[in-house]
């Protein structure tokens, strides 16, 4: 005898139904992303206490994009990733403070970038856990007008979990339902369980509790996350703010842990993109004289995981880097 | 029309509005925030965890659970609600309930702990593992700062029981391991006006902090998942050993422990399972040890099974009395035989219940009223 749906069952039955009616869908991870590729661009520190200078800061940006997919300008890099219909969220990752955060001049240049491609700033929406942890990392609270949007989730998720792999959690709707493409944009620091936060890491923080998932270095839980459809059919980009980077002591900001890399890296490839980052974040770890993450016992495993999967390359030294 | 409550905003609501009804108008004086207010989720009342090792590099490793979580400045433990500043480890939720409410009982359920009697029950946000089923995972599964709480301090919430007429406190819900010292202040302040507590726990607690709380408890129902490991690790995130042991030390300690089972189709419900696990509790905590088998429902992250076939529930009872338990209760199937306590010489049945309700109760004295054998638990 068959039973009577309850409400929820009710709920979410109707509530796939609308999304697959709703969501546009695009296969954009697969059709566009370029495996294995990082695009990396020169960016200098500014003096001490100084801000970026934003027309460097656009510069480099459009480098990197440009070297992470081999486009003639980076307006045509973006132009093959995102639509002008799109509502492109950009996930900072703000957990390190004023000093250890996208910078904001970079993030600006790219919402300036998204603009030439025809995606209006008020379909751009910056965020992060918390409009606090944006307020600390400078940048500025808006949820209406004609710039771009910036505020946190504060705890606006789904109201019940889905589940990948060994992930089961409740999305920020932000992700769910507002956005139609994704852009990872991290900093490039060491994690005292996943060995590096980078791209894929900044990802646990559309999630409600990723505090359950950071047994055995994150794996597999990062690139389960990965994979949940909500993220797979909507990550377009990985930028990576390497204008500094921090070797140890993560995720929280350790100045004695932080060099100059002066960089900022792209890539349409998020699994690379961390591969790479390790990499770095390992040279400068020899550099110093302390162990690699492996040695450490914290090296991130779910890269592996991850190209296992199809999601992207995780081995460092498969990871091609494009200077500009 | 008003979009109608999901069940995480009705836990919320009525614990508001518990809040508002039962509070004391007074204030603590020692409190930041006045008594009931709502807690701001952004500046949460941080205090210094009670069990807890410092690390180099300002990392610390928690001693309170058997995860052991080793944090990094700035994370949080798998709980979510015990963060590193500094390299200083505090909770988020000391003070902070969730949810307040006045349950029977034998809603946790207690079947030996006073019977009728009323039990202010509280609740603070996080969890230690996280079960495929959990019913309140509305609240065990978020963090602190994702859920709506109220400052209610230990004295005030002893107070709020008093006023309430309720001769116990209950720490349930969500897991008191992650309010360990929530629950532990909470019982000294209750003792002080002549209030026991209760706490209904997953068990996964490592022995010290267990010591240490418990010759402030009255009562401990602990949820024995499964008498399997795989299951531990892959259907609740947690291990089966350390639960055994804790399950040992309250034994040992004296204080009053019944255990609860629920049986997932499939997952738990063997025969064989039962009755490894009437063997170990016969063995080593004792045959008066209560242990009741309750029923499933489909629920957060194990939505694809059915709910426990009676006859499942049944034979379990039947495996764990054939191994000689004295006490094997069936729960969430109201009006059961088997939810009612009986004399284990005579068979008399000496307390009658239906759902969480006591209709008669004919002890005397802790004592079947046919035979005199008495019948363990705390009676009075």
């Amino acid at each position: 005898m068959s039973r009577r749906l309850t409400r929820r069952e009710l709920g979410t039955i109707a509530g796939l139904g609308a999304l697959a009616t709703l969501r546009p869908v695009r296969a954009a991870v697969t059709s566009t992303t370029i495996l294995g590729r990082v695009g990396v661009a020169a960016l200098p520190p500014p003096a001490s206490g100084a801000r970026l200078d934003r027309a460097s800061a656009r510069r480099a940006l459009e480098h990197a994009l440009v070297a992470a997919t081999g486009a003639a300008t980076a307006v045509d890099a973006a132009r093959t990733l995102f639509a002008a219909t799109d509502t492109v969220g950009i996930k900072v990752n703000c957990l390190g403070g004023p000093n250890m955060s996208p910078r904001r001049e970079l993030v600006e240049a790219l919402v300036a970038v998204l603009g030439e491609v025809g995606v209006p700033a008020a379909r751009v929406i910056v965020f992060d856990r918390s409009s606090r942890e944006l307020q600390r990392a400078g940048y500025p609270i808006r949820r209406d007008g004609a710039e771009y949007r910036c505020y946190g989730i504060d705890n606006d998720y789904e109201p019940n979990p889905t589940s990948s792999g060994e992930i089961g959690s409740c999305f920020a709707r932000l992700v769910s339902q507002t956005c139609t493409a994704l852009v990872s944009f991290g900093v490039i620091k060491d994690h005292d369980l996943a060995g590096v936060s980078a791209a894929l890491k900044n990802l646990y923080g559309v999630i409600h509790n990723p505090n359950k998932y950071h047994d055995h270095n994150c794996d597999p839980y990062v690139a389960d996350l990965l994979r949940h459809p909500y993220l797979r059919g909507t990550l377009r980009l990985a930028v990576l703010d390497g204008v500094t980077a921090q070797c140890h002591g993560g995720p929280a900001f350790r100045p004695d842990a932080v060099w100059q890399l002066g960089v900022v890296a792209a890539s349409t490839d998020l699994v690379a993109a961390d591969a790479w980052a390790w990499r770095v974040i390992d040279a400068e770890r020899a550099r110093r004289g302390l162990p690699t993450l492996a040695a450490a016992n914290r090296p991130p495993r779910f890269l592996a995981t991850a190209s296992k999967l199809g999601l992207g390359v995780g081995d460092p030294n498969a990871v091609r880097e494009v200077r500009a | 029309m008003s979009a109608p409550f999901d069940r995480r905003r009705l836990i919320m609501a009525a614990a508001a509005g518990a809040a508002c009804a039962l509070m004391p108008r007074s204030t603590d004086a020692l409190a930041t925030p006045p008594v009931g207010a709502p807690l701001d989720p952004e500046d949460l009342p941080a205090r210094e965890a009670s069990w807890y090792r410092k690390l180099p590099e300002q990392r610390v490793e928690c001693q309170l659970c058997p995860r052991a979580c080793q944090v990094a400045d700035a994370e949080r433990g798998a709980c979510g609600v015990r963060e590193n500043r500094g390299g200083n480890y505090v909770t988020l939720v000391h003070s902070a309930a969730c949810a307040l409410h006045i349950d029977p009982i034998e809603k946790k359920p207690f079947f030996h702990v006073l019977p009728g009697a009323q039990a202010l029950s509280w609740a603070t946000a996080g969890c230690n593992v996280e079960c495929k089923f959990c019913q309140n995972w509305e609240i065990s599964q978020f963090r602190p700062e994702q859920v709506k709480s109220s400052y209610l301090p230990p004295a005030a919430l002893a107070a709020t029981a008093q006023r309430a007429g309720a001769p116990l406190l209950s720490a349930t819900y969500s897991e008191p391991v992650i309010f360990w010292e929530y629950v532990r202040d909470a019982a000294i302040e209750g003792r002080k006006l002549g209030i026991r507590t209760a706490v209904v726990s997953n068990g996964y607690i490592q022995e010290q902090p267990l010591q240490e709380v418990l010759p402030h408890l009255a009562a401990i129902k602990v949820d024995l998942k499964s008498f399997r490991e795989p299951f531990y690790r892959d259907v609740v995130r947690g291990e089966l050993k350390p639960v055994l042991r804790a399950l040992e030390v309250i034994k040992a300690r004296g204080t009053w422990l019944e255990i609860v089972v629920l049986l997932i189709p499939s997952l738990n419900d063997s025969e064989e399972e039962a009755r490894d696990l009437a063997r170990w509790v016969k063995g080593h905590l004792g045959a008066e040890v209560p242990v009741h088998f309750t029923r499933f429902h489909p629920t957060y992250r194990l939505t694809n099974l059915p709910p426990t076939p009676l006859a499942t529930l049944e034979r379990a009872r039947e495996t764990a009395r054939a191994e000689g338990l004295d006490f094997v209760y069936l729960g969430n199937v109201p009006g059961h035989a088997a939810e009612s306590t009986f004399c284990p010489a005579c068979r008399t049945r000496v307390i009658r219940r239906v759902g969480f309700q006591v209709l008669e109760n004919t002890l005397k004295d802790g004592h079947c009223p046919s035979c005199r054998r008495a019948i363990p638990g705390v009676w009075s």
